[in-house]
């Protein structure tokens, strides 16, 4: 690149940052990124991205962004270790190499990958994993019996050459009983537990498949049927079940804002998580000022912290003539409550602390 | 202006604190004294956007100006204090307990506004 060319580029460049950090708005961090993704400076893309999808969480724009530059990223990575195993061709830089394919869904180079590294590591399983994992993943995106059929065929080759090994066992296990093999699956489960009898997550697993109908063994035909169907026969543990998490949560946290309001001088209390809020006191509606306070407050908050590199800002106290406006932030969760004087300001943060813990936990869960 | 630096450094030593700077409004340092690694530039420009922010949707909120502002993070902790066309700007770190720097910060907060009534 000429000189003078970089030269402009990199006044572009500082004028934009200066323009993201005076009026942040998804446009200017998606600008700023779309330069640093021109000037290969994928990382700090992907950083920008993040910054502005902490601000801006909703943006469409940003995410693309995100996606670009962890896309550009990958690449780069590809082209690095296309160039280690050009050196020093082994197993586990071919598995790093195909795990980037998978990722980018580069399917053509991730089968070129596969097929080099059987031909140079025959007595590896991994390349079959591998190829498994990339048409189960089509396969339950699409139903397509045909992509549904190669998973089985890579996933059953790789057990039949490492029996002992977790991960080809337990996809294709999966895929069984969804499909609605359910014995053929219970096999693999079986021999899962019999590799690890500790594991709680197989011994749930096979609890749930055991308690399933069974279709059959013709994996063919099953895989024909899903595909008329349009549908898995059997759903994954978690789909079935009960959805409790949500509505606890929904009770704890009305349970949190009364304790809130509850305390001695706090006349509002409120919990925000995306676009919905909770509230508890004096608020009027979804267009009281004390909300796009709270909003404004936490994101410019969060922003200054994470420029600052010293984490998230977790707890934010606004002190003025209104008394203290106490912000507790956790993930996408937000509390806030306004205390007038004689307030414990502390006890307040303790309360809205435990609020937007538990929300978080209850979707963790 | 030495009276507010000398302030700034003041504080600075106080325990617990990485950073004392005095930032203008509009994001411009007045005065610095910062640990090694901190940018006193980076740092206005971020305080100053908080601080205009909170009090943006205070005032369009109709609740008045923003004093002082506590700021809780997870690797290191900040307040602010608004002064007349400025902010004092305190960075402490994560063990740090704010409230035993509390005398240390309101004698940078008076010293700074005679200086600042001085000049």
């Amino acid at each position: 690149m000429h000189l003078i060319q970089r030269m402009k580029i990199w006044k572009e460049l500082r004028r934009l940052e200066q323009r993201a950090k005076e009026q942040p708005s998804p446009s200017t961090f998606v600008d700023l990124g779309q330069v640093y993704i021109n000037l290969d400076l994928h990382d700090k893309a992907e950083r920008m991205a993040d910054d502005g999808l902490a601000l801006f969480p909703k943006s469409v724009e940003l995410r693309q962004l995100l996606d670009c530059a962890r896309r550009g990223l990958r690449h780069r990575r590809a082209e690095e270790l296309r160039a280690k195993l050009t050196r020093s061709p082994n197993p586990k830089l071919f598995r790093q190499l195909a795990a980037v394919h998978l990722e980018l869904g580069d399917r053509n180079a991730l089968h070129a990958t596969c097929q080099e590294w059987s031909l140079r590591f025959p007595e590896d399983s991994g390349s079959w994993v591998m190829l498994g994992q990339a048409s189960l993943a089509n396969f339950y995106r699409d139903l397509a019996a045909r992509e549904g059929q190669e998973a089985v065929q890579c996933l059953e080759r790789a057990v039949s050459m490492d029996p002992s090994a977790g991960p080809s066992r337990r996809l294709l296990g999966e895929v069984l009983y969804r499909i609605g093999a359910v014995r053929e699956a219970e096999k693999h489960l079986e021999a899962l537990r019999e590799l690890d009898p500790d594991d709680r997550e197989i011994q749930r697993l096979l609890r749930h498949v055991t308690s399933l109908s069974d279709g059959g063994s013709d994996v063919s035909a099953l895989l024909a049927e899903v595909e008329a169907q349009g549908s898995l026969r059997h759903p994954t543990p978690q789909a079935v079940a009960p959805a409790s998490g949500g509505d606890r949560s929904v009770a704890d946290v009305r349970a949190g804002l009364a304790r809130v309001s509850a305390l001695a001088g706090v006349n509002r209390a409120v919990f925000i998580r995306g676009s919905k809020a909770m509230v508890k006191g004096d608020i009027r509606d979804a267009r009281d000022p004390f909300l796009r306070i709270v909003r404004v407050t936490a994101k410019a908050a969060h922003r200054f912290a994470r420029r600052l590199d010293i984490g998230n800002a977790a707890k934010t106290v606004v002190q003025g003539e209104f008394g203290d406006i106490c912000i507790c932030v956790y993930g996408e969760a937000l509390a806030a409550a306004q205390c007038l004087d004689g307030a414990n300001v502390e006890l307040v943060l303790g309360e809205l602390q435990e609020i937007v813990a538990g929300a978080l936990h209850a979707v963790e869960d | 202006m030495s009276k507010i630096q000398d302030a700034v450094v003041a504080l600075r030593h106080a325990p617990g604190v990485r950073g004392a700077a005095v930032v203008t409004n509009d994001g411009l340092v007045a005065a610095s004294a910062q640990a090694t690694g901190l940018d006193p530039e980076v740092i206005s420009g971020l305080s100053s956007y908080l601080m205009m922010a909170t009090n943006r949707s205070l005032q369009e909120g109709s609740y008045g100006a923003c004093k002082k502002l506590l700021l809780n993070a997870t690797h290191g902790k900040a307040v602010f204090v608004q002064l007349e066309e400025s902010c004092l700007v305190v960075l402490f770190d994560q063990f740090a307990e704010i409230a035993e720097a509390d005398r240390e910060v309101e004698d940078a907060v008076a010293r700074i506004r005679r200086a600042s009534r001085l000049t």
